[in-house]
């Protein structure tokens, strides 16, 4: 699962870090920091209480695309 | 603060027949369920969760019309009647001043100021906890925190009553108290500003506004006044009521409270649903500059918008089970500090005040009750608050051997 935050979004409510401690953090202005992208396996439901609980809607937490390996390139 | 005035109508809520002063969550969700709310004087009402981000986040949704300015001021409060470029440029300055990490070293101060005032009471087995505990213990945080002297806490204290609950009979008599109010704010900040301009810098909040620059740019008196009247009103009055009727519902609901007592690390949750449940702060104003449709509504050019955070905090179709309090509840998106660009700045250091002041109080007085014969008084007014909060409580052997530091 992959998780992003859209930062012309975020106001900083920090439910996200709450909500999921191990996928979130706070940045310097107090806005939304993502930690582990791709969702490292059992946090998923994390990730999906994150997105859900954002106020702003500024969180996007989707299953990971299936790409095919490329050599050099990110599974 | 005073439960027994007349109250006016304050919200579309309040003008439904399932209002409760007690329980408002119940007149709030029917809102909630409404497609669109409508005050009977034609004010339109934004209620529910998933319509209220939408519209906040619209470039034609403004704070203020640009003429009238919240709470008595008579210019545009920083930064909560700016928009756009402006309101930007300030909260990247006053944003980092809050964070979590930022504030972190207020809690020493924090839990000192609340052991001090809960020593006045401590020993007496009944207090009650809103003069006694969540009136002052706001102001005095907040005095520190601005580096003021303690002997200047009425002037807040008689500014932040006269705003927030205006008086007069009509809308413009409230509005010429408020300003009168106001007037006398920024006279006491401009004599504390020029006082500190001539003596040697200190490190406190306007200490901070008096060094700091934005884009090369030292803040000008009218600017730092226009911070510190924002300040002040935030500062004390939401959490003196959210701290109220957090320890009501605590005093109501031992098993709950039993449940924070044995483990605090419960508590930042716990206070997050509460923050919900309650919603002290339950709405707030907005204005559209030119004809918009969210959600497949209009807003035609220069309404003006009720927005309840109190309605949408008990929106079914986004908390399920919405009149349960529940500490565990998943992904829980309260809008308890507001929501879009003007999300209460202040929400980590009023999270902060919260639960050290919590954690203080169940430290020292785990068993408490309402006294027997005596209840909660509500006001919703303004804000929510437990305007009365008598409580009866065992003395402990312990409370007596603690020496009473000064300044309580």
């Amino acid at each position: 699962m992959r998780v992003i935050v859209d930062s012309s979004r975020c106001q900083g409510h920090a439910l996200c870090v709450m909500n999921a401690p191990d996928l979130f953090d706070l940045d310097d202005a107090g806005h939304a920091r993502v930690l582990a992208d791709p969702v490292p396996d059992g946090l998923d439901t994390a990730a999906r209480a994150a997105a859900g609980g954002c106020p702003e809607q500024a969180i996007t937490a989707r299953p990971r695309p299936a790409v095919p390996a490329s050599p050099g390139g990110r599974a | 603060m005073s439960g027994e005035d007349v109250m006016p109508v304050f919200c579309a809520a309040h003008e439904l027949a399932s209002w409760d002063e007690r329980h408002p969550q119940a007149a709030f969700a029917e809102l909630a369920g409404q497609a669109c709310p409508v005050r009977p004087d034609g004010t339109l009402v934004v209620a529910a969760r998933g319509e209220m981000a939408e519209f906040l986040r619209h470039p034609a949704v403004r704070a203020t019309d640009g003429v009238h300015y919240n709470l008595g001021g008579k210019r545009p409060l920083i930064p909560l009647d700016l928009d756009g470029a402006a309101h930007r440029k300030y909260r990247r300055l006053l944003d980092p001043l809050f964070t979590p990490k930022s504030i972190t070293r207020l809690e020493p101060l924090i839990r000192s100021r609340t052991s001090a005032l809960i020593d006045t009471f401590a020993e007496a087995g009944s207090a009650d906890l809103m003069p006694s505990l969540c009136g002052p213990l706001p102001s005095y945080l907040f005095i520190d925190l601005l580096g003021l002297p303690v002997t200047d806490l009425p002037v807040f204290l008689d500014f932040k009553e006269a705003v927030v609950r205006p008086q007069g009979a009509t809308e413009d008599e409230q509005q010429a108290n408020m300003r009168a109010a106001g007037n006398r704010m920024y006279g006491y900040l401009a004599a504390v500003l020029d006082e500190r301009r001539a003596s040697v810098p200190r490190d406190d909040l306007i200490g901070g506004f008096l060094a700091t620059e934005i884009d090369g740019q030292r803040l000008t008196d009218e600017e730092i006044t226009d911070i510190c009247y924002l300040l002040v009103i935030a500062g004390l009055d939401t959490v003196t009521s959210s701290l109220s009727c957090l320890l009501a519902w605590f005093a109501e609901h031992p098993a709950e409270r039993h449940a924070v007592t044995a483990d605090p690390g419960l508590l930042p949750r716990a206070i997050e649903e509460l923050m919900r449940f309650e919603s002290p702060v339950p709405l707030g104003h907005r204005w559209v500059t030119e004809d918009i449709e969210v959600c497949g509504r209009r807003f035609p050019a220069g309404s003006k918008v009720e927005v309840l955070w109190a309605a949408a905090n008990a929106d079914a179709a986004a908390f399920p089970d919405p009149f349960a309090v529940d500490f565990a509840r998943r992904g829980n998106g309260h809008v308890g500090f507001a929501a879009g660009p003007h999300r209460c700045l202040g929400s980590n250091l009023a999270r902060l005040e919260l639960r050290l002041a919590i954690e203080e109080f169940h430290r020292r007085i785990p068993d408490y009750a309402i006294t027997p014969g005596d209840q909660v008084v509500y006001t919703n007014y303004g804000v929510r608050a437990a305007v009365r909060l008598p409580v009866t409580f065992p003395v402990h052997p312990q409370d007596r051997t603690i020496a009473s530091p000064a300044g309580a």
